[in-house]
């Protein structure tokens, strides 16, 4: 799967992106077009990017050039190093602009008139430019200049409050998903609209200015919970049992199974792959509302059985009746799974100093020339030479000055 | 106001979708101006049509919150795909189209005839994206897949979780617009792609490689350390304090707050009224603060007790903190923010009234925001696509309608 020669090949080849900011949003963003092809160039702060700092590193030992989510998020980008908020700095990202196609940013909407980067600005001075400003509750309204990190927008944005699933624990809080899924969302849809943007220059169309609230793009994704409110006045919250059943997680003997037949055919295949027990014709389990009243008495029951099994074995057996359990995978698991395998899903990518790791590759397969791997997520300031020197013109001299001066 | 098309003018989308995860992904192409066409079928009727809220409690398939959020701004034509005579109005409908999407599992399209080498007969450029579970091969190609598996599988439930006890679900199936959202993407790179070389392709998704895409962090903490990352609630890795604390008063309201650096420790023990903690050997440093989360967490929760979520908010705020109430449906259908972004939106829909949906999540500078109608009654656009996009004449569409296909 390895393309390290890091030539220009995919079908967004020839697109020219400037991402900068910091950690997830513009970073994912970028990433889902560089892994397409694009050419992207990554701007960080001389201190390097957030996600340098964070890890999770090999031995816990942190070490900016070995962080495992920078590598992740940074794959087949060069990158470059430079102080935004320098006048020398502006001088160097407008050089950078007036070659770019897109401008992929999460700088806040307070911080950008010191980083040289209002989109009506930039979108007078670079009249080819499409730009896309990411920040946590967007470019206007009353919350515009306020802070967010995942565990508050996920809390903003309304996902937070409906899980864990099905709690039976009021004292205990609302509950966050793994990572930072605001900014993983709000890369998803900025990536989307500027692809939008992009195919309409394509069609002789003038370029727009895109701002994206992470807010909003946990709040666009709440299943019917929104509608509960406005269609019928009902609130929801993580609070309260399933209404159907069987709707749970089982403890295997080496992990847990994930239980979800609201079905009646589902029941009824699940019922033979248990082998057919009485219990499962009591008249408190008859159909999948009776199911969901009485799911204390159903949980201990498929407990009881789920118990002595394999988790592994519980999945495909259920499976192969098309019954929908699914394993509660961890990390090792994921990278064990038979499918991911098959799909040849991950790719191995080869840092310095850290060797062969394992990532998520490819997330579609395509028709035409799609997802690569062409180079190793960049050291910090790798590419200022390549970039500054080799494309910009610059003089070694004048890099040499800059460097001196702390704008690259 | 601004006579800007949008982006997507002129684009037009076959949607054979249904559930959630298709729906939400051509939700997106109509969002930036692609009209889209939702093939409906009634040996198949969308879940989402048919499952609560209901418009005023009063259930019916043009009444179900769920359907009208996911699918504002599309057409609906009804197709009986089991008919031949329905089929052929879909070859037909297929040369007009740019794209066609659908979600089945694995395999099942090309069984209905749907399939990308049948349709592309019609139109050689098509771009087409199945969004299936698992993908169109390999050993789980017919395994059930929904959102909620693909967030077992991918890791999500057993990083999601209270410390000390067992894996939980998320409280939604947030995979399924995960997958929609991806989806979208490689349809526009794909378009992209036909501009430049005039073909078009067939794109392979599965949502379970879209889930595990969001798994990066927790993925390279494996590889790299040789350890699962644990469950710990609300805490971070690397940041604290990180949780959401109970506010004042009985009710079910909590506030976030979190903390990624040393000013904004400070801020928060100040605005706390608590300048002193900020040196407290416990908490000094970014690391200290981590070893004595639990201790951390007790303090500031005390202070969160007595005090309004919102007015928390905005003292924290104030101060440069990050801070935000754990928001419920009715907290967002009546924020004040939401409302002046026009996030929060009213479309006239012919039978449940001005309803508040959400739009979208960007904004096109320069442009009004809004979504270009209500999503639509269930086959009101069947005559006119027949009428003006295919040319049927009205004896035709009679006999089409007489013969069952048109359900």
């Amino acid at each position: 799967m390895s393309e390290a020669d890091g030539t220009p090949r995919g079908m967004l080849s020839g697109v020219n992106v400037v991402e900068c900011g910091e950690g997830v949003a513009a970073a994912f963003a970028a990433k889902m077009m560089a892994d397409l092809g694009a050419n992207v160039i990554k701007i960080e702060p001389l201190a390097g990017d957030a996600t340098r700092h964070r890890g999770p590193f090999p031995k816990a030992h942190p070490d900016p050039e070995k962080s495992g989510l920078f590598l992740y998020l940074n794959n087949n980008k060069r990158g470059v190093t430079i102080d935004l908020t320098s006048a020398d700095g502006s001088l160097l990202l407008g050089k950078l602009l007036a070659r770019a196609d897109i401008l992929i940013h999460n700088v806040h909407p307070r911080e950008r008139a010191t980083s040289g980067l209002e989109s009506a600005v930039l979108a007078r001075e670079f009249p080819e430019l499409i730009i896309a400003g990411i920040s946590p509750f967007g470019d206007s309204g009353p919350y515009r200049d306020w802070k967010g990190y995942a565990l508050n927008l996920e809390n903003a944005g309304g996902m937070a409050f409906l899980a864990p699933g099905a709690s039976q624990s009021p004292d205990l809080p609302p509950l966050k998903a793994f990572g930072q899924q605001p900014e993983f969302q709000a890369g998803l849809h900025t990536c989307y609209a500027v692809l939008a943007a992009y195919w309409s220059r394509l069609n002789g169309e003038k370029p727009i200015a895109i701002e994206v609230s992470e807010q909003e793009c946990i709040a666009a994704m709440l299943e019917m919970n929104l509608m509960h409110y406005t269609y019928a006045g009902r609130e929801t919250s993580r609070l309260g049992k399933r209404v159907l059943g069987p709707w749970l997680l089982a403890e295997c003997s080496d992990g847990v199974i994930f239980v979800a037949c609201a079905e009646e055919p589902q029941w009824q295949r699940m019922v033979e792959v248990m082998g057919d027990p009485e219990w499962a014709h009591e008249e408190l389990f008859k159909d999948r509302l009776t199911r969901g009243d009485n799911a204390d008495a159903l949980n201990l029951f498929i407990r009881e059985w789920a118990a002595t099994r394999k988790m592994r074995d519980v999945f495909h057996q259920g499976q192969a009746k098309r019954v929908p359990f699914a394993a509660v995978n961890s990390m090792k698991d994921i990278y064990e799974d038979d499918q991911l395998k098959s799909r040849e899903y991950f790719v191995s990518a080869d840092s310095p100093g850290i060797g062969k790791r394992r990532m998520p590759g490819a997330p579609s397969r395509y028709g035409a020339e799609g997802w690569s791997l062409r180079m190793i997520a960049p050291r910090l300031g790798q590419h200022n030479e390549e970039v500054f020197n080799g494309e910009l013109g610059l003089s070694k001299g004048e890099l040499a000055t800059l460097q001196r001066s702390h704008v690259i | 106001m601004s006579d800007r098309k949008m982006p997507l003018a002129g684009v037009r989308v076959l949607d054979f979708t249904w559930a959630w995860a298709g729906p939400f992904a051509t939700l997106q192409l109509a969002h930036m101006g692609a009209e889209v066409i939702r093939v409906e079928t009634a040996n198949r009727p969308c879940i989402t049509r048919m499952i609560p809220p209901f418009a005023d409690d009063v259930s019916g398939p043009n009444r179900a919150g769920y359907f009208n959020q996911y699918n504002q701004g599309k057409r609906s034509i009804t197709l009986n795909l089991a008919e031949p005579a329905g089929l052929k109005v879909v070859y037909d409908l297929v040369r007009h189209c740019d794209v066609a999407v659908e979600n089945f599992a694995g395999g099942v399209a090309v069984k209905m005839g749907l399939g990308y080498e049948k349709l592309r007969e019609f139109r050689p450029d098509l771009v087409m994206i199945s969004m299936s579970g698992y993908g169109q091969n390999g050993p789980y190609r017919g395994y059930l897949g929904y959102g909620p598996p693909a967030a077992a599988l991918s890791g999500f439930f057993n990083q999601m979780g209270y410390a000390g006890m067992g894996p939980m679900e998320l409280g939604i199936s947030y995979m399924d617009p995960n997958a929609g959202i991806f989806g979208a993407i490689a349809v526009m790179a794909a378009l992209v792609n036909r501009k430049k070389t005039g073909k078009g392709q067939y794109i392979d998704q599965s949502q379970l490689e879209t889930a595990v895409a969001l798994m990066g962090e927790g993925l390279m903490h494996y590889e790299l350390t040789g350890e699962e990352p644990q469950r710990a609630g609300n805490h971070d890795r690397v940041m604290a304090p990180h949780e959401t604390y109970k506010t004042l008063g009985d009710a079910d309201k909590w506030v976030s707050i979190a903390v990624g650096n040393e000013e904004e420790w400070r801020k928060l023990c100040a605005a706390m009224g608590k300048p002193s903690l900020a040196d407290d050997p416990r908490f000094n440093s970014q690391s200290a603060r981590k070893r004595n989360e639990r201790e951390l967490d007790a303090i500031i929760g005390e202070w969160t007790s007595k005090r309004d979520r919102w007015d928390i908010t905005r003292a924290l705020q104030a101060a440069g903190v990050a801070a935000f109430p754990s928001m419920s449906n009715k907290d967002l259908a009546t924020d004040q923010h939401l409302r002046a972004r026009d996030f929060l939106i009213e479309m006239p829909h012919a039978e449940v009234g001005r309803k508040t949906h959400v739009g979208m999540p960007w904004t096109i500078a320069d442009s009004p925001r809004r979504v270009s109608s209500a999503a639509p009654l269930r086959g009101a656009d069947t005559d006119s696509i027949l009428t003006d996009l295919l040319g049927y004449a009205p004896e035709k569409i009679a006999e089409l309608r007489k013969a069952g296909a048109l359900t």
